[in-house]
């Protein structure tokens, strides 16, 4: 089974009106092709993990932080953000990485189809049947020529997967992705995205709230552990299976 | 490189999708550039008419020589190959530069002025041929009125003499090929070739004409010397160039450089005045666009944010605000070009017959619109750098999520 995220001792500090937050994951590994859920209230430091690992937020300490991309290659990140290569890792985003925000994360000037394009056309790929056939498992085949703000907010959602896995990467991150919809309307999309990430071998990283759907999916979970440092002035999330 | 063109095309279709806002800033550039055009347009067209009326005029043009002088053929000849001159000829002895003029239609006898003439006369440039040989003449405006001479009609001409104690009189017949235009001159002019002048001054020195059959004093002649010369000049830029030079020669010269000067100190004034206006319009339309593209960016944080999650670089993402600026700039300047046409022609056909004045009075070149345009592109780019830098700024994990 290979690696595909290994963290040792990762830290994330921020001011917020004088009170610190710190983000501390001091081991973390996943393999490919598993699913994980990151179990833990608002504000907790989710989005922050996530960012992480989706190369858009550079880490303040690093033991270790790499990741194993489909080529066989190890990329050291942390050494990328210390040399400020933000080019390359902007390619390693683009080729293995997809990302799910909760809400709003279609470009609203572009169609559904076009949106779910981007990424294949920043990858030079050939137009090949996969975005049809990834709209019809989502169900979502027939607004694929509208633009988005004609869409209730559980097709956004679809179409929002869609986009992410429309490059195949290996790596899908999702922020809480069924948040702003309906209990019903969640777990309908969630059972699709399982059953596609399955057939890809897509290692899933996730954040949810909806803790007892996640636990009855079978999925591994990541628990924060909350705790109150330097006289009540930091107060530190970790995260730990 | 396919990131520079999804940009691009990315660009386009937000600026299109949210085409009330863009419409907005389109109409704010034209709204400035638009008075620009209209008032370097009367600018250019008010000078442009003042500087032609100048130029119409040949007098103004015309650069005359003070006094006597000792000009010779050789000398003329000379001058009239340089290139600031257009026209040049000799005068005769003013004294001997009369001829009587009479017709059958007219019962008096005209004293009139002769004036030699030739081919590129600027005072003759509308007739169609000028005086050849010793019978032709032109005669002014004012001189045809008093002999009540038509075109083609044959007049009597007469010179008269004091030669050894008697006095003499001599007649040719000329015909009248041409009649000038009243605004050539007042007076009474005939216009005749230089042979005839040259001939009639001889007469009255008492030298013999033998291609007319006049008797008179053999002798030959040593370097024939003007006394004066009638000398026009290519343009009224060309003007003062001549007058230095013949002063630098020791001839003294008369122009109308006054007239030239005035209209000069207008052009320049205006154009100062002009370019304030629009300096100032410049910088304050780059700040305000600039600072809606610096807003725009903001605006646009969560978008922008996703293109560089999607892995756009951020050199790239930095292009969107230039897109739209330069898409603003091209189209300001096309709404902008539409205003003016519709006021120029406005301007032309009903406000300048109403003032009396030339139907030119608001006019561009195409190179000025060309130039407009580029200043507005300048102007936009610079204006889309505040943009760029706030795009380049951003952080797509705080722009991802509204905090």
């Amino acid at each position: 089974m290979s690696i595909i995220y290994s963290l040792k001792n990762v830290v994330k500090e921020r001011m917020i009106e004088n009170v610190g937050f710190r983000l501390l994951v001091p081991n973390l590994e996943i393999s490919k092709g598993e699913n994980i859920a990151l179990i833990g209230h608002s504000g907790c430091g989710k989005s922050t993990l996530l960012d992480m690992l989706a190369l858009i937020l550079h880490p303040d300490q690093a033991k270790q932080f790499s990741l194993g991309t489909n080529d066989g290659e190890t990329n050291n990140i942390e050494q990328l953000w210390q040399k400020k290569k933000h080019d390359q890792l902007s390619e390693i985003r683009r080729l293995n990485i997809g990302y799910v925000m909760q809400s709003g994360g279609l470009l609203p000037y572009l169609t559904v189809r076009e949106n779910i394009e981007l990424p294949r056309r920043l990858l030079k790929l050939a137009d090949d049947d996969s975005i049809n056939s990834i709209s019809k498992v989502l169900g979502i085949q027939r607004q694929l020529d509208k633009l988005p703000g004609l869409l209730s907010a559980g097709e956004r959602q679809r179409v929002a997967f869609a986009r992410a896995l429309s490059h195949r990467p290996s790596i899908l991150l999702a922020d809480e992705p069924t948040a702003a919809l309906d209990p019903i309307t969640a777990r309908k999309i969630m059972a699709v995205v399982m059953e596609l990430i399955k057939g890809l071998k897509i290692t899933l990283i996730t954040s949810s709230h909806d803790w007892a759907h996640v636990y009855k999916m079978d999925l591994r979970t990541l628990h924060q552990e909350a705790s109150v440092l330097e006289n009540g002035r930091v107060y530190q999330s970790l995260f730990r299976d | 490189m396919s990131q520079l063109n999804n940009i691009l095309r990315l660009s386009f279709r937000d600026y299109s999708h949210e085409w009330r806002m863009s419409g907005c800033f389109v109409f704010a550039l034209a709204s400035v550039l638009a008075p620009m055009m209209i008032l370097f347009g009367l600018k250019f067209g008010i000078v442009s008419s003042m500087i032609s009326g100048l130029v119409e005029n040949p007098v103004n043009r015309e650069i005359r020589p003070i006094g006597s002088g000792h000009y010779s053929e050789q000398w003329v000849e000379q001058f009239r190959s340089r290139p600031e001159v257009e026209f040049i000829i000799p005068k005769t002895r003013a004294l001997a530069a009369t001829i009587q003029l009479k017709s059958k239609t007219a019962n008096h006898i005209l004293s009139t002025e002769m004036m030699a003439t030739a081919l590129g006369d600027p005072l003759l440039k509308e007739l169609s041929s000028v005086p050849k040989g010793y019978f032709e003449v032109i005669l002014s405006k004012e001189a045809s009125i008093k002999l009540k001479a038509k075109k083609g009609q044959s007049i009597d001409a007469s010179l008269a003499r004091q030669f050894q104690g008697k006095r003499e009189r001599v007649h040719l017949t000329l015909t009248v090929i041409e009649i000038a235009e009243a605004a050539v001159s007042s007076r009474n002019i005939a216009f005749v070739n230089l042979d005839l002048l040259l001939a009639t001054e001889q007469f009255k020195d008492g030298r013999a004409v033998p291609e007319l059959g006049w008797l008179g004093d053999t002798e030959k002649f040593e370097e024939r010397q003007y006394p004066s010369f009638r000398l026009y000049a290519k343009s009224i830029y060309d003007v003062n160039h001549l007058v230095t030079d013949l002063e630098k020669q020791g001839i003294r010269v008369k122009a109308n450089t006054a007239e030239i000067y005035t209209v000069q100190s207008i052009d320049q004034n205006l154009s100062v005045i002009f370019w304030i206006i629009a300096c100032v319009g410049a910088v304050g339309f780059a700040f305000s666009l600039g600072a809606s593209l610096w807003a725009n960016v903001d605006r646009k944080k969560k978008e922008l944010s996703i293109l560089r999650l999607l892995g756009f670089k951020s050199s790239r993402v930095v292009l969107f605000p230039l897109v739209q600026s330069c898409l603003t700039g091209l189209l300001g300047w096309l709404c902008a070009v539409l205003i003016y046409l519709v006021f120029e022609q406005l301007i032309n056909r009903f406000l300048a017959p109403r003032l009396n004045l030339d139907q030119t009075l608001c006019f561009l070149l195409s190179e000025h619109f060309f130039w407009a345009l580029g200043l507005t592109m300048v102007t936009a780019i610079l204006a889309a750098i505040l943009g760029g830098f706030r795009a380049a700024k951003i952080e797509p994990s705080d722009g991802l999520r509204e905090i």
